[in-house]
């Protein structure tokens, strides 16, 4: 404990001492933590914003004119059972014209000469939103199709598949992104305190000489790194609140609808990117102390 | 305290040291001499283990140094109290603190820290020059420091490579004196000097060696 402390005011001088070498490495750490979390709170928001769009999706079974109105309950039961289906309308062709006419407003004339509704009635399924990946989607509806009855299924296939491109590009880029920024942290944090390390030789060739341990020699070395850690990851949580805030703010007179596309301040963000920075420089500041010999 | 048994060193193919035996008993004051070159610093490093022996086995206070793993090296040194040849006092630290410093890698308490440093300071009439920095500290006083930090943890035994190496006389035989009294305490001491006139007239076993090997022993 009495070590620990000592290692604490050790590393505490050490800081003050090399404060522009220090004061560098932190704001290095913390733009890159900057950049990582704000990535991060974007990918969160386009999910958000692609899970709501996501949950207006569905599919559109149109039926034979020929069906009775018995195999048509017989269908919607079916769909009801099916366990990937969470909505199923029933929109009859009498619902249907009315809607087109609706549509049409002061045009509907032309359609009030026809004799027959040439609308054909239909469902509306809402698919589960975690199966709403376009393979599943596409075979999905051919099943469908395949149904007696079923005349032909309807879906914007084309929007689908590109929601799910963004959404993982997204991710992969977020996964890519972060793992190069943490290796990075680990090399910054690394090169710093080898720096020190290597200008105390002379310090750590005598304490190893008067017998002192390797976790005597290296403790300030590794609270120095972790310290570092920290200290960027509070400063890149707080830019990233200023920035969210200001674009909050100054983004809502522009434009109101942000406010409902920005999901406030992700937590997960603030509190993981600085521990995930500050376990970085500490595997950093490990790797610089090394092994110790005597 | 300190065997030796059949010890050979050699750096890269040099040998050194050739087939040494020597046994020092404890609570003993002994004196290794030899010209420049004949290996005393390195019979010294041998003892606290900066060197390993290639052949032979080396026993100091119970500790194998050639079985010695890196971890308990360390354990080993609290043991053994080093006045270096070369000082190694840090220059960004006070005399206390570098005092101090031997005290702290064990994990004591400040205040114990504070009363045994300041004790030793007493023994080697230093305690004026406690917030001195060392580069401002004579020759002499600076190996007054050295020796402070070399048996303020109390060793079982102390080492001590060339100790009056650049002193005047008469520092020399008031550093001499303090190796006797550390001595009358029981601490078994090993001086290692070129300089004959260490010795002489003192008593004490004097160990010779020349030519990788030990010549002979003397009482000076
Ligand atoms: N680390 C080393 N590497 C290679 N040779 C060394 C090393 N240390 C000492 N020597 C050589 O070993 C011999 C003995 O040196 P040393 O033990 O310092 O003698 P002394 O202390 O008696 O003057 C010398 O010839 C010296 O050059
Ligand atoms: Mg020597």
């Amino acid at each position: 404990m009495r070590t620990f402390i000592y290692s604490v005011q050790t590393a505490y001088k050490s800081i003050l001492r090399d404060k522009w070498i220090n004061l560098l490495t932190i704001l290095s750490i913390s733009i890159c933590l900057l950049i990582i979390s704000a990535f991060v709170t974007i990918t969160m928001n386009m999910d958000s914003l692609l899970n709501r769009w996501s949950k207006s999706f569905g599919l559109v079974v149109y039926l034979d004119d020929s069906l009775n109105s018995e195999a048509e309950n017989t269908l919607k039961e079916f769909f009801q059972k099916d366990p990937d289906i969470i909505g199923v309308k029933y929109i009859s062709k009498e619902d249907a014209l009315e809607e087109l006419r609706l549509v049409l407003g002061s045009n509907a004339e032309i359609i009030e000469g026809l004799k027959e509704n040439p609308l054909p009635s239909s469902f509306e399924l809402k698919l589960k939103s975690e199966l709403l990946d376009s393979e599943f989607v596409k075979q999905k509806a051919a099943e469908i199709t395949n149904m007696t009855g079923v005349e032909e299924v309807q879906y914007g296939e084309k929007w689908l598949s590109s929601l799910n491109t963004i959404s993982r590009i997204m991710k992969l880029s977020a996964t890519f992104l972060g793992t190069a920024i943490f290796i990075a942290i680990i090399f910054i944090t690394y090169n710093t305190i080898k720096i020190f390390f290597y200008r105390r030789n002379d310090e750590i060739e005598t304490l190893k000489l008067l017998g002192a341990t390797r976790g005597f020699i290296r403790l300030p070395f590794l609270i120095e790194g972790l310290f570092i850690g920290i200290i960027s990851g509070i400063i890149g949580s707080l830019a990233l609140y200023g920035i969210q805030s200001f674009i909050l703010i100054k983004g809502t007179e522009v434009l109101p609808a942000i406010r409902a596309m920005i999901i406030t301040f992700p937590l997960e963000v603030y509190l993981s990117v600085p521990i995930a920075g500050a376990i970085m420089s500490f595997t950093g500041s490990l790797i610089a102390v090394g092994k110790i010999k005597y | 305290m300190i065997r030796f048994s059949d010890v050979t060193k050699s750096y890269n193919d040099d040998v050194v040291i050739k087939d040494i035996s020597l046994l020092i008993e404890k609570g003993e004051l002994a004196y290794i001499t030899g010209p420049s070159g004949a290996g005393k610093t390195t019979l010294l490093k041998l003892i606290y283990a900066a060197e390993k022996p290639d052949k032979g086995q080396i026993v100091v206070a119970g500790w194998d140094i050639g079985k010695l793993k890196q971890s308990t090296i360390p354990y080993l040194r609290r043991n053994v109290g080093i006045v270096f040849q070369d000082f190694r006092l840090l220059n960004n630290k006070t005399v206390f603190d570098n005092i101090a410093l031997a005290l702290r890698i064990h994990d004591m308490h400040p205040k114990e820290i504070k009363k045994d440093v300041n004790a030793v300071l007493k023994e080697v009439h230093l305690s004026h020059k406690s917030q001195i920095y060392p580069q401002h500290l004579s020759g002499g006083e600076q190996q007054r420091v050295v020796i402070a930090r070399a048996m303020v943890s109390k060793p079982t035994v102390l080492l001590a490579d060339e100790p009056t190496g650049n002193l005047d006389d008469k520092t020399s035989d008031s550093i001499m004196d303090l190796f006797r009294e550390i001595n009358a305490i029981g601490t078994t001491v090993l001086l290692a000097t070129h300089d004959t006139s260490l010795f002489q007239g003192t008593g004490r076993r004097v160990i010779h060696i020349k030519n990788k090997q030990i010549a002979g022993e003397e009482i000076g």
